[in-house]
């Protein structure tokens, strides 16, 4: 069957050697409780530790934390001699970062009767990446369509409950002449209703219905914004400008001021020498820059910060692009907290204190609305960096 | 200085919970107010009480709020418009031909009713085609 040629090629053990050593998968055998007893020159290549590194370890202390059960379930042989198995776990590079692999297993006896292992571990990460980004922009596309519907509906209504709860305030106002006057008419006087009305708090309870409705209409707002397509239009802007111009209403916003004291902030900037322009749309970039600087005050309030709070803003030009840097020296976030940030409600804060729709809006509006791409690095304990690149001749 | 009372204003729409709430408001502040709950007791109360400003509602049944002002504009010119939306809008050409501007766009639901008066008083005052008389 085989021809002659093939017949000499595989007699020779280089050729074999080289056949697996210039696979891009990794080729790999272990034993059977897991230990590493061979791997490909693609790991090196692929993960960064050196075959030295990797040999004589299990499998378990490279995979990822969360994929450790089905890593038990491959050591507790599920897999019978002959057959192959198929794995999907994330591997340890070197630098700490994660890569998706798929595993195929095919357990078989060797020469000395042991059982032995051999593998090849496909690297999926972009695959991977490119199927959460869809099924973000899914789910994006399935919130602007409630939101769109829902705010139809629920922005009368909460108009009303915020503007009677101000029609209220102005009804016991000594100001206007018809409340003393009507208060008159049935006896009673108008100044005492309102000591009244402060002694039992009324007031502020009044002023928490108010607050209520203006948080509920901002959440449906940034729901909101998911469809939205730029309506104010594109117009070419200096970007160190903007950056300072939203710092200025971050530190003018309330929350930010009162809660997250970014007044009190360090605020480092390290722009490019030169203006950098771009072609954007200017109010929805503000409000992407604004959710992400509040999100680093945030973070920077938090009880367990050690280091200096320090926001750095950077612009650079790369090819094209425009790029603008937000840095905290915040706590970080762990590996699963950075996959998580763009999809619309995740959040890790208390109720009430976030709607999880920050980074949703900035991730929309950055890669939906201006085609660019929005980026996070973080670690627990190293602070966090968003990275944005815009067209600089965009359209929308 | 122009006092409240001297100024008209009419308030289109369906809902009245919402003509309800921006009436009362408006009537403390000592604005004379009238209410239509559709685009033809609107096209109605324009022709009739000529009104310095009118704050419409952009989805009404029948004509759509804009279509409602152009109508309302060509039927008496001296009045000047809110348009009051829930959706993102951005001012049409015919709109910004009678000199609405951005600013004359409210988007839903509005949080505190005093910036509304500012708005009021800006349009029936110099801000106007017209002064109050
Ligand atoms: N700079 C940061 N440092 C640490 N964690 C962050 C940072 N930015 C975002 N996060 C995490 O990402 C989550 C999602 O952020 P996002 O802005 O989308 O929502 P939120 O801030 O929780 O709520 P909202 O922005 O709607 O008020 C946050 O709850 C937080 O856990
Ligand atoms: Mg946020």
């Amino acid at each position: 069957m085989q021809s002659h040629a093939a017949e000499l090629f595989f007699k020779s053990e280089s050729s074999y050697r080289m056949l697996v050593e210039s696979s891009s998968d990794i080729i790999y055998s272990r034993d059977k409780a897991g230990c590493f007893t061979y791997v490909s020159p693609a790991w090196t290549k692929n993960l960064g530790q050196l075959p030295s590194q990797v040999i004589g370890h299990t499998i378990g202390e490279f995979v990822h934390p969360e994929d450790q059960p089905a890593c038990r379930k491959l050591l507790d042989g599920a897999v019978q001699v002959g057959q192959t198995g198929e794995y999907t776990f994330r591997f340890r590079q070197l630098d700490g970062t994660w890569r998706w692999h798929i595993s195929r297993e095919t357990p078989h006896i060797d020469g000395n009767g042991v059982m032995a292992v051999v593998g090849i571990a496909h690297d999926v990460t972009e695959r991977h990446r490119i199927q959460s980004i869809m099924a973000l922009t899914e789910k994006m596309v399935m919130v602007s369509g409630l939101a769109a519907g829902m705010a139809h509906e629920i922005n009368n209504p909460l108009g009303a409950i915020m503007q009677h709860a101000q029609n209220i305030e102005r009804r016991v106002s000594m100001d206007i002449p018809a409340n003393v006057q009507a208060a008159e008419e049935v006896g009673v006087d108008l100044s005492l209703v309102r000591d009244y009305l402060e002694k039992r708090s009324i007031f502020s309870f009044i002023g928490h219905i108010r607050g209520a409705g203006v948080r509920a209409s901002e959440i449906i707002s940034q729901m909101l914004s998911f469809s939205s397509r730029g309506e104010t239009g594109i117009a070419t802007v200096d970007l160190s400008k903007l950056l300072d111009k939203v710092v200025v209403l971050a530190a003018t916003d309330y929350e930010m001021k009162k809660q997250y004291g970014f007044r009190t902030l360090e605020i480092v900037r390290e722009f490019a020498a030169e203006p950098l322009y771009a072609d954007i749309a200017s109010p929805e970039i503000e409000r992407v820059l604004l959710n992400l600087m509040k999100n680093a005050a945030q973070a920077m309030a938090a009880p367990e910060m050690t280091r200096e709070p320090r926001l750095t803003l950077r612009t650079r030009a790369d090819e094209g692009m425009v790029v603008i840097e937000i840095e905290d020296s915040g706590p970080g976030m762990d590996e699963t907290t950075c996959l998580r940030v763009f999809e619309p409600f995740y959040t890790t804060r208390e109720v009430g204190n976030g709607a999880g729709l920050g980074l949703s809006v900035a991730y929309n509006v950055i890669t939906g609305m201006h085609r660019g791409y929005i980026e996070v690095s973080s670690r627990p304990g190293e602070g966090s960096c968003f990275t944005i690149k815009l067209p600089v001749r965009g359209t929308l | 200085m122009i006092t409240n009372s001297s100024i008209t204003v009419l308030v289109v729409d369906d809902d009245e919970m919402i003509r309800e709430c921006v009436a009362a408001y408006l009537e403390d502040e000592g604005f004379t107010v009238f209410t239509a709950e559709s685009s033809e007791k609107g096209l109605e109360s324009v022709t009739s009480v000529h009104p310095h400003v009118c704050i419409t509602d952009m989805r009404l049944p029948g004509i759509n709020g804009d279509q409602f002002i152009i109508r309302a504009h060509q039927l008496y010119s001296g009045t000047r418009y809110l348009l009051h939306t829930g959706m993102l809008y951005s001012l049409s050409d015919e709109l910004r031909l009678i000199g609405m501007t951005a600013d004359d766009v409210l988007l839903k639901p509005i949080h505190d009713l005093s910036k509304l008066v500012a708005r009021i008083r800006y349009l029936a005052t110099d801000g106007g085609h017209h002064a109050v008389g």
